[in-house]
């Protein structure tokens, strides 16, 4: 685990309780007291109403695959023995869309809109990753 | 609506540009200070007449305004920069209008002057790419933790929605390639003037799936530049003005991806029937559709293409693989784009090659790539922001 050599996030005051979520396997984003909106990623006040009275709610964890990539170029050394590699945007239950890599599936099975569920990948001590995987049938 | 009608009151007096070229060895500097120099020389004025700057590319890969001031012995009343990257073209030339008008500066040069090979790393994408690292995610869609690098992978994103929406394929997204290079294979100035075919497209390699290389722009130094100043002005000088009709600069917002149109649903897009609708560079020109000539677009991948025929409405949602293709975008076609060739085959100066190239082909300079009669050329991109320009 701590030859993890991959790029870390830049964890800062404004998203420190996602990235502390993920480590307690919650899937957390800020959501509006005022209005209910729900946003990612991280910002101080809810982009809907402007209010700064939210609170990091907890999300099921499951989505639907909204677009995918495969890396078959390695931009990092860190990757050279990963291409090709997959990134896709998930797209979330609550709304929001995240980036992250897809496991226990090949590539080529990769389809847009199946449904994925989050497994939580802890490659430091320190951080957790989000990743998905295909639902359980 | 301002009453301080902007419209073909400021015009391009002249145009100029460094050689482009994948290891030129030069200095941004010394690339900027050349193509600065041949704009001036293009306009008829001296560097004593330049009393406006504006960079849209500076420090690490381009060269920053004041340090081209100072290295060129320049005499600025007003100068600017944006931050890096090509979206910014049209704020540019918005920003060096107003101060033309209002009085700030009588000629500013606009430019772009980099070099992605001065570097001993790739700056964009891979690890000494920051981008990814900013608070709420880099600006292209990328996201480093899980190997989300380079401006192409936000692109590839959009290609594969695309793809799968539509029934649309990449052999139709090269034929976007193939036209780019055929208009290269014109342009002496261009870097990569070999034809290629559909078939050369389909058997480059994937760089970020679905995306291939042929997908892809140059990486390249060079220079590119254009003189503003005010339309009364441009009158008295060496070559025919080029009058800037219509501008609108660059939006910003949740339901904004730089790849996309709103509603295409990717990021944190809504997801709806996008309708393309007369945008306000149209009416500040006072132009259609039906009177664009040529239209520019930041090609920096050839999805981005497809991106901008749909935004601005010059086809529906889902049509652009289909009117990309018979060389209807080709010089001779119906809407030739590009006819320098593009990022993707001239070379890669942030989109100020483009505008040089319009400038060119507004005053009929382009010779065996020339657009027979051409009147009215748009600047339009795939992000929003545009510039509408007039002989
Ligand atoms: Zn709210």
């Amino acid at each position: 685990m701590t030859d993890y050599k991959k790029p870390l996030p830049a964890i800062s005051t404004l998203n420190g309780p996602y990235w502390d979520g993920l480590k307690q396997r919650e899937l957390k984003m800020p959501s509006c007291n005022d209005c209910g909106k729900l946003w990612y990623p991280p910002a101080p006040f809810c982009p809907e109403c402007w209010s700064r009275n939210f609170t990091w709610r907890q999300l099921s964890g499951r989505g639907t695959v909204n677009s995918w990539v495969v890396f078959h170029q390695a931009y990092f050394s860190s990757y050279k023995d990963d291409v090709p590699y997959n990134v896709a945007e998930v797209e979330l239950e609550e709304g929001p869309r995240l980036l992250t890599n897809l496991v226990g599936i090949a590539n080529a099975d990769i389809v847009i809109g199946m449904s994925v569920e989050i497994v939580y990948d802890d490659v430091t001590d320190e951080v957790t990753l989000a990743k998905f995987r295909p639902t359980e049938q | 609506m301002s009453d301080w009608n902007l419209k073909d009151q400021t015009a391009v007096c002249g145009v100029g540009h460094s050689p482009f070229g994948k290891r030129l060895n030069r200095s941004t500097i010394d690339l900027g200070g050349e193509a600065i120099r041949n704009a001036l020389e293009d306009a008829g004025l001296n560097k004593n007449n330049l009393d406006g700057l504006i960079a849209s590319f500076g420090t690490p890969i381009g060269a920053d305004a004041d340090t081209l001031a100072y290295a060129l012995g320049l005499k600025l009343r007003m100068y600017n920069q944006t931050w890096a990257h090509g979206r910014f073209t049209a704020s540019c030339l918005q920003w060096a209008a107003m101060a033309v008008k209002a009085g700030l500066a009588n000629y500013v040069a606009c430019l772009a002057s980099i070099s992605f090979s001065g570097f001993r790393k790739p700056m964009m994408g891979g690890a000494s790419d920051n981008e990814g690292a900013r608070e709420g995610g880099g600006g292209h869609g990328e996201d480093p933790v899980y190997g989300m690098t380079s401006p192409g992978a936000g692109s590839a994103l959009i290609a594969q929605k695309y793809f799968a929406k539509y029934g649309a394929t990449s052999c139709q997204l090269g034929a976007v390639a193939v036209a780019f290079r055929k208009h290269a294979a014109l342009n002496p100035a261009a870097m990569m003037r070999t034809p290629i075919s559909v078939e050369d497209h389909q058997n480059s390699r994937f760089v970020c799936e679905p995306l291939r290389l042929l997908d892809y722009c140059q990486i390249n130094d060079g220079a590119a530049c254009v003189i503003v100043t005010t339309s009364e002005r441009a009158r008295d000088l060496k070559k025919p003005p080029v009058f800037i009709s219509g501008m609108q600069g660059l939006p910003a917002g949740r339901e904004e991806f730089i790849w996309t149109h709103p509603g295409f649903g990717v990021a944190q897009q809504s997801v709806f029937d996008y309708q393309p609708e007369l945008q306000p560079v149209y009416r500040m020109a006072g132009v259609t559709h039906a009177d664009i000539d040529a239209l520019f677009t930041y090609d920096a991948f050839s999805i981005l293409v497809w991106s901008a025929l749909e935004r601005w409405g010059f086809c529906r949602p889902g049509e652009a693989a289909a009117f990309t293709q018979d060389g209807r975008i080709e010089v001779g076609g119906a809407l030739p784009i590009n006819t320098n060739g593009g990022l993707m085959s001239e070379g890669h100066i942030m989109g100020w090659n483009h505008q040089v190239e319009i400038v060119r082909q507004l005053r009929g300079e382009c010779g065996p790539r020339q657009v027979a009669n051409a009147q009215v050329i748009q600047w339009a991109n795939a992000y929003g922001d545009s510039l509408i320009y007039r002989r």
